[in-house]
């Protein structure tokens, strides 16, 4: 038999029995579909949070205070202060390093501001102009920190949106005075709308110059300092130069951990992939089942088309073509089901991303490979069975009816 | 039809084709392991979790300063403008119901003891904070009680310090050097082990006023306030909140009960437990696929004999109740082997991999059995219904 005659001969049975294939289509689709909608969930959360590091901004190196021994610990949790603050004379000494481009010192805390009668219990970052080089923030009216020595404490701020809208209402809010605490800030600027980026709201801060905020809270110790390399590659040389900086300005003392963006973000980039392959893992178990609905199906086909292969046997076709024939019929089946899995994992893609757009669903490469390819290759390994005991049947007593 | 009847007919039509009937059950059963499994770990992980946090007591309000919540930790513990200081934790102690309040402040420091030197975690506390979590002191004893604003520079070491800085040694009596700053060891705490990726044993104890003066700093981190288990909590936390109110002229601080993070914790891992199930229960639909279409073949294979069943009397509601039993047997079958499968492999998890915390319970288990029935009878309706509609005489004559 010719590969041809083998799929027309597939398609007719497919066709003939329109009902069970319509079925066995449903199964192998709502698998695959499974799959490709699964993967793309992930891999949308995924590329989710890597885009919205990078919109913290590019070859940052982070420095923290304080360090731990125990390996392993979430940087994240080392909160809290040390005996040996981190302070803005060590974090301007980080200029100093050929690998450095700009730096920023934050200082954050939690104030009341006050608008004549209206109070507002915000939280505020203290920085420098630079901050606004480092992330990609946007100002939408008025501008950002002045550029001045960063040890003067200038009384200006800039607000985020909804901080304006709730303390000024549908008042202008530029060039007003507020109350932060115990000392008056005037409005220079206010921040563009941006939301929400990993639990940081700029909408919902107040930005003041890093030495009013070290007077606010009554602290010299910086909360963190920013660091952008000069390029990719120098991150890592920023990283060293700036824990040999810390080591000799501390008196040989490593008392500060810095990470690098690059770190953190391998980091969740490689447990998100993982989790995605978990799950697309999970999903895939419904293609077990539908191959073994196959299996079934194809055990009772052997059985109803015994008198057809008999026939087919006593006019010369062999063993190993009844075999194609049956393996030809479940690779028909099990790729139609592929494709409408795929189409209807699409629509739901399409679906999600209507939702959320904010979320870049997309089911990555590997899924739209592996799904179809292991609806296929499960179909023909749970039809081995049966195509074998079509092939075994002997010719004479498959015809003689019983 | 008699029950006894209609049970041995739809066994007997089970029984007549064994492979198929296996093979369709088979596919529930996957279905059904794969749910049972998923719940199963994240029952495990859930209880895991609660065991952690439930270890210090879950008679604990947490007070910190500020109201702003991030991460769930609190902003004004870094910063702010309104302090919590260890005179409102004395305060705290006379709130209704109340029997232990501690003050805490945090922060990451160097310990040195002859030339040896560890960075910790060094926290700041009151004599009753390892009562309050109920910590205990593996030798010696906990920071004495003593008024905690002038308290003597005393040191109780975690497990892990004490072993890294002395070996064998016994650290009891020592001087060491905590931020530059002298102080004796008086005590060892028992081991606590990692929580949630922090090591509770790379800690040094040291009275709160002298942290604070240590990191020049106003604010505690937080009050831990213990409270008599059978007071009611609501009532607990308006008590601590009027004090603090009336010490601070206004609500800037945050009040958070144990309990509620025990639940924002139990809400969580049970959306992600019933996710996973959810993409796991895929394969419970497919396998309802696969009734769906045996049951479709039974029934054009069957035509003859439901002519004759028709014939002799069977009304149509009969017929159709006959494929449903048997679709419900089915999947019901495919249920209690899936059951079988999942806790197999549950056990065999629970052998290979003791970190993992699984565990099944009957209702899961129940309901799962539930879930297998009604996907097999919702899948056998349509071809049941296909049987009860035949017209007796075209059936009769199809052979």
């Amino acid at each position: 038999m010719r590969i041809a005659d083998l799929l027309k001969f597939a398609w007719q049975v497919v066709r003939g029995y329109r009902t069970r294939t319509l079925l066995i289509l449903l199964a192998m689709g709502i698998g695959v579909a499974a799959v490709v909608a699964v993967t793309s969930l992930g891999e949308g959360a995924r590329l989710y949070i890597v885009n919205q590091f990078g919109s913290l901004g590019t070859n940052l190196v982070i420095v923290l205070p304080g360090r731990s021994e125990t390996a392993g610990a979430m940087p994240g949790v080392l909160v809290g202060k040390t005996p040996r603050d981190l302070t803005l004379d060590d974090a301007l000494a980080l200029k100093r390093s050929h690998a450095v481009r700009h730096i920023a010192p934050l200082v954050i805390g939690a104030a009341d501001v006050h608008v004549g009668a209206r109070v507002r219990e915000t939280p505020v970052l203290g920085s420098t102009a630079e901050l606004v080089d480092i992330r990609s923030m946007e100002v939408a009216l008025g501008r950002f920190l002045p550029e001045a020595d960063p040890r003067q404490i200038l009384p200006v701020c800039v607000i985020g949106a909804k901080v304006a809208a709730e303390l000024f209402g549908a008042k202008p809010a530029l060039g007003e005075w507020l109350r932060i605490g115990d000392r008056r800030f005037r409005v220079i600027g206010i921040m563009a709308r941006q939301g929400e980026s990993l639990g940081f709201n700029t909408d919902e801060i107040v930005i003041v110059p890093l030495a009013a905020a070290q007077a606010l809270f009554n602290t010299e110790a910086l909360f963190r300092v920013l660091v952008e390399a000069k390029s990719r590659e120098q991150t890592l040389y920023a990283k060293a130069d700036v824990e040999e900086f810390i080591r000799l300005r501390h008196e040989g003392e490593r008392d500060v951990t810095v990470i690098t963006q690059d770190a953190v973000l391998a980091t969740f980039d490689r447990i998100l992939r993982a989790l995605t392959l978990a799950v697309a893992g999970i999903a895939a178990i419904s293609l077990a089942v539908a191959g073994i609905l196959i299996m079934n199906v194809m055990l009772i086909a052997v059985t109803q088309r015994r008198q057809e292969i008999g026939l087919l046997k006593a006019l010369g076709a062999t063993g190993a073509q009844i075999r194609a024939a049956f393996l030809t019929e479940a690779v028909l089946l099990s790729s139609g089901g592929a494709a409408v899995g795929l189409a209807v994992g699409q629509l739901v893609r399409y679906a999600a991303v209507q939702l959320y757009p904010a979320i870049p669903f997309q089911a990555p490469w590997w899924a739209l490979l592996a799904a179809p390819a292991t609806a296929v290759i499960t179909a023909v390994l749970f039809t081995l069975a049966p195509a074998r005991r079509a092939a075994r049947l002997d010719p004479v007593q498959a015809l003689s009816r019983r | 039809m008699l029950f006894p009847d209609f049970v041995r007919f739809t066994y007997a039509s089970l029984s007549a084709h064994r492979l198929r009937t296996v093979l369709t059950a088979l596919g529930i059963a996957v279905g059904i392991a794969a749910v049972i499994l998923l719940t199963s770990i994240g029952e495990g992980l859930h209880r895991f979790v609660i065991a952690e946090f439930t270890q210090f007591g879950t008679n604990i309000i947490g007070v910190a300063p500020g109201r702003i919540q991030t991460h769930g930790a609190s902003l004004g513990a870094v910063n702010t403008v309104r302090p919590l200081t260890i005179d409102d934790a004395m305060a705290l102690r006379h709130a209704p119901y109340v029997q232990v309040s501690d003050p805490l402040v945090q922060g990451n420091a160097d310990v040195k003891y002859t030339g040896r030197s560890r960075r910790v975690t060094l926290y700041g506390v009151g004599p009753d904070f390892a009562h309050a979590l109920k910590m205990r002191v593996a030798s010696g004893e906990f920071l004495p009680q003593e008024d905690p604003r002038s308290a003597r520079a005393f040191a109780v070491l975690g497990s892990k310090v004490a072993r890294e800085l002395y070996g064998g040694a016994n650290p009891l009596g020592s001087r060491i050097r905590v931020g530059g700053e002298r102080y004796r060891v008086i005590g060892v705490m028992q081991s606590k082990g990692q929580i949630l990726g922090f090591d509770l044993d790379d800690t040094v104890f040291i009275p709160v006023a002298r942290a604070l003066e240590m990191f020049n700093r106003e604010s505690l981190v937080e009050i831990h306030v213990v409270y008599d288990p059978t007071a009611p909590v609501a009532e607990v936390e308006a008590g601590i909140k009027r004090i603090l109110v009336a010490r601070h002229g206004a609500e800037d601080f945050t009040v958070t009960p144990q309990q509620k993070m025990l639940d924002v914790f139990g809400t969580v891992l049970n959306a992600i437990t019933f996710a996973v199930a959810a993409i796991g229960g895929i394969s419970l639909v497919v396998g309802g696929v696969g009734i769906l279409t045996i049951l479709t073949i039974a029934v054009a294979e069957r035509t003859s004999e439901i002519g004759l069943l028709r014939a002799l009397g069977a009304t149509q509601r009969r017929i159709l109740l006959l494929f449903l039993g048997e679709a419900a047997l089915l999947a019901a079958v495919g249920g209690v082997a899936g059951l079988l499968l999942g806790w197999a492999i549950a056990l065999a998890l629970r052998l290979g991999l003791p970190a993992l915390p699984v565990h099944t319970p009957w209702s899961y288990a129940v309901l799962a059995e539930l879930v297998a029935v009604v996907v097999g009878l919702a899948a056998g309706v349509m071809p049941a219904r296909r049987a009860a509609s035949l017209d007796p005489l075209e059936a009769l004559r199809s052979e």
